[in-house]
């Protein structure tokens, strides 16, 4: 059942119970009301009689009266004083009456009193007020009752509770029938976003809820959105990342299985075609390549793979890391008839040396890949100052649509010339890596025909105090 | 006439692998490691009977290469590194006659190879070495123009090696080909064709023993 219907309905029983209520109550006073007023009546009615009868008895009966004549004169006197529902007796003797009961059933002779009590009594269907007072006349002792029939007013208060009745169902129906139309239009934001919920549980994550007002309903909506927004975020990321480790793992079956299909085939070749010795020589030629330029993808494969995040560095001289890279590269810079010059402030950087050395290798490696072959005065450029690392060259540079993918795993912006000089396509996926595993920034500015210029800003010195005075990674080590 | 097969394929190594192989067994060839090169030469010829083309390409890939191929009807096979399916049925369902997975046989490539040129009809029939004369089709062998009578074996043997020319042709390959997979035999059987074969034809020298693995027909 809807939140709308339940609120309705417990609307209307809680409606029922009060008007039902305050009608009984309203109907009860009414009547208690009307039964004083009769009751006050009769009082009057009975004070009236009893002293009209008095003084007219008095002033017509004489002592010298015989028995009969007084009791003539009296019930003249009473006759002439009382109505239809007024009783005369005398000792339990109905003198005078009109009425088909006695009173002195519901309020014996004995019982009357000065002031005399009015009686409410039931006599068949009849509703009846009840009174009487004793009198004295012409020496003798009479009772006088007076009777009201109050049947009418019950039966009044009886149509009465009918008509309420009516009316307050009427007023309830349309009570309930406004609260649920107002129940409606206040719960309509919640069945939209209950909606919008279930939209975006089915995939639309980008769905937003339609904020309404300033109300909880508005702010449950604003913060609805909030949190669908951050659901939005992370499948993104999740995605994102999904979709980066399937394009990673898509590169490296195909780099590996194509050197391989190469080498099965030049095996097959070997094996069973006749093949002159200098077909011979460049099939196991190729192979060898093959084999090599596997076993260097393999070894930036795994450097990349078991690269941690939080790598333990320690303060090394400017100096030294630029010798390490000068070692390291030079022989390849010569094949290729590069030069490297280096110039450093003699400062000291806190990274981890290995790796640096290797981030710095592969980027001096690309930055003399960039001179065609045979360039005069083809140089590359390592420069280290105030943290920062600079390897600059005027080699052919990098297109503009190519810029934002070079660190991309197996991004090649010129794949067959790459290929030809070795490349596996993750040196600088590595050299990403490396930098981030350090916390330091990569940028990358060229302009194509004119060279390129990467800087490694690395993290302030500050921040690595921490990390030099906790003690060194035993892993690590 | 030899059968021309284009050949588009980025990786060298790959490359020069295939194209030894085309020449070996008589077929004519041209390679490119560029898709945009590639289908930018189409236009000044497409006489090819079959393309072979690889998917990740530089220029242009594999798939959209297709389209050119489609133009100038002509049969393609992928071959390719790419293994997810939804790239396999891609490329069957764009209209591809094969699709051959790295790292691949060279002998399954050169069985999808004739397959899709013999259901195109242009499976070259007529094999030539030295004044013999091998007709598939009609079965037929002329030596020096005049008709040779072969045992029905001998010439599936005889047509086994012509077709796999300058490749060793295994003794399992024969037994496969000619006696068919449950032929319980002595591979001496092979022998006694080949024999036959070297003396009805005068080809001694040039069907060679490759020992412990068959047989190889040379002709370069």
């Amino acid at each position: 059942m809807k939140l709308w219907q339940k609120a309705s309905l417990l609307c209307a029983g809680v409606l029922l119970v009060v008007v039902a209520a305050c009608s009984g109550v309203l109907l009860r006073y009414a009547q208690g009301t009307i039964l004083d007023l009769a009751r006050t009546q009769t009082e009057e009615k009975l004070r009236t009689l009893t002293t009209s009868f008095t003084e007219m008895t008095n002033y017509y009966l004489l002592d010298s009266d015989p028995a009969s004549v007084r009791e003539s004169l009296v019930r003249y006197c009473f006759e002439r004083l009382g109505d239809a529902a007024s009783v005369l007796m005398r000792d339990g003797e109905t003198i005078c009456t009109h009425l088909t009961f006695s009173p002195a059933e519901y309020f014996p002779e004995e019982e009357l009193a000065d002031d005399p009590p009015v009686l409410s009594v039931r006599n068949g269907d009849d509703r009846l007020l009840v009174t009487g007072g004793r009198v004295l006349a012409g020496g003798d002792t009479y009772a006088v009752y007076t009777v009201q029939d109050v049947s009418g007013v019950y039966r009044s208060v009886r149509t009465m509770t009918g008509v309420f009745a009516l009316i307050s169902l009427a007023g309830i129906a349309l009570g309930t029938l406004l609260i649920t139309l107002l129940l409606r239009r206040g719960t309509r934001p919640m069945a939209r976003l209950a909606a919008a919920a279930r939209r975006i549980a089915g995939g639309d994550y980008g769905f937003r809820a339609e904020v309404s007002g300033h109300d909880e309903v508005g702010a449950l909506a604003a913060d609805f959105n909030t949190m669908a927004a951050a659901v939005q975020s992370r499948v993104d990321a999740l995605t994102d990342t999904a979709r980066r480790q399937e394009l990673f793992i898509g590169g490296v079956t195909h780099e590996f299985k194509t050197p391989l299909a190469s080498m099965l085939l030049h095996t097959q070749l070997l094996r069973s075609a006749n093949m002159s010795p200098e077909e011979t020589d460049r099939s196991l030629a190729r192979i060898e390549d093959q084999c090599r330029w596997l076993e260097r993808m393999t070894q930036t494969l795994l450097k990349l793979l078991t690269l941690r995040q939080d790598v333990p560095v320690r303060p090394v001289p400017a100096a030294e890391l630029a010798d390490q890279v000068r070692d390291s590269a030079e022989p390849r810079l010569a094949a290729l008839g590069v030069t490297l010059h280096t110039d450093h402030d003699g400062g000291t950087l806190c990274v981890n040396p290995e790796l640096m050395r290797s981030l710095l290798v592969n980027l001096v490696d690309n930055a003399a890949k960039s001179y065609d072959p045979g360039t005069p005065d083809a140089a590359v450029w390592l420069t280290v100052r105030d943290g920062v690392i600079e390897v600059l060259d005027r080699g052919r540079g990098i297109p503009p649509e190519a810029l934002p993918h070079i660190f991309e795993p197996f991004f090649m912006a010129d794949k067959s010339r790459s290929r030809k000089l070795g490349g596996s396509g993750l040196g600088l996926a590595l050299v990403k890596a490396i930098a981030d595993a350090h916390g330091a920034k990569l940028e990358v500015t060229s302009a194509p025909g004119a060279g390129t210029t990467v800087r490694v800003t690395l993290k302030l010195q500050d921040d690595y105090n921490e990390l030099i005075d906790s003690p060194p990674d035993p892993v690590a080590q | 006439m030899k059968n021309r097969i284009l050949i588009v394929e980025d990786d060298e190594g790959i490359a020069s692998a295939v194209a030894l192989n085309m020449q070996f067994v008589g077929y004519d060839y041209a390679l490119f490691d560029d898709g945009r090169r590639a289908a930018e030469s189409l236009s000044a010829d497409h006489a090819y009977d079959l393309a072979l083309l690889d998917i990740m390409l530089p220029g242009m890939d594999g798939f959209e290469l297709f389209g050119y191929m489609e133009k100038y009807s002509i049969p393609v096979i992928y071959m390719t590194a790419k293994t997810d399916s939804a790239s396999e049925i891609k490329g069957l369902r764009d209209g591809a006659e094969d699709y051959i997975v790295k790292p691949f046989d060279m002998l399954t490539l050169m069985v999808r190879i004739e397959k899709v040129l013999r259901r195109t009809g242009k499976l070259n029939t007529v094999y030539r070495v030295r004044d013999v004369e091998v007709n598939s089709e009609t079965r037929s062998v002329t030596k020096a123009g005049a008709p040779v009578e072969l045992q029905p074996m001998e010439f599936d043997v005889l047509l086994l090696l012509l077709k796999y020319k300058n490749l060793t042709v295994s003794r399992e390959q024969f037994l496969s080909e000619v006696w068919g997979t449950d032929f319980m035999g002595e591979t001496r059987a092979i022998d006694m064709k080949i024999a036959g074969l070297r003396k009805k034809l005068d080809l001694a020298d040039v069907i060679r023993s490759i020992p412990k693995r068959g047989y190889r027909l040379e002709d370069r």
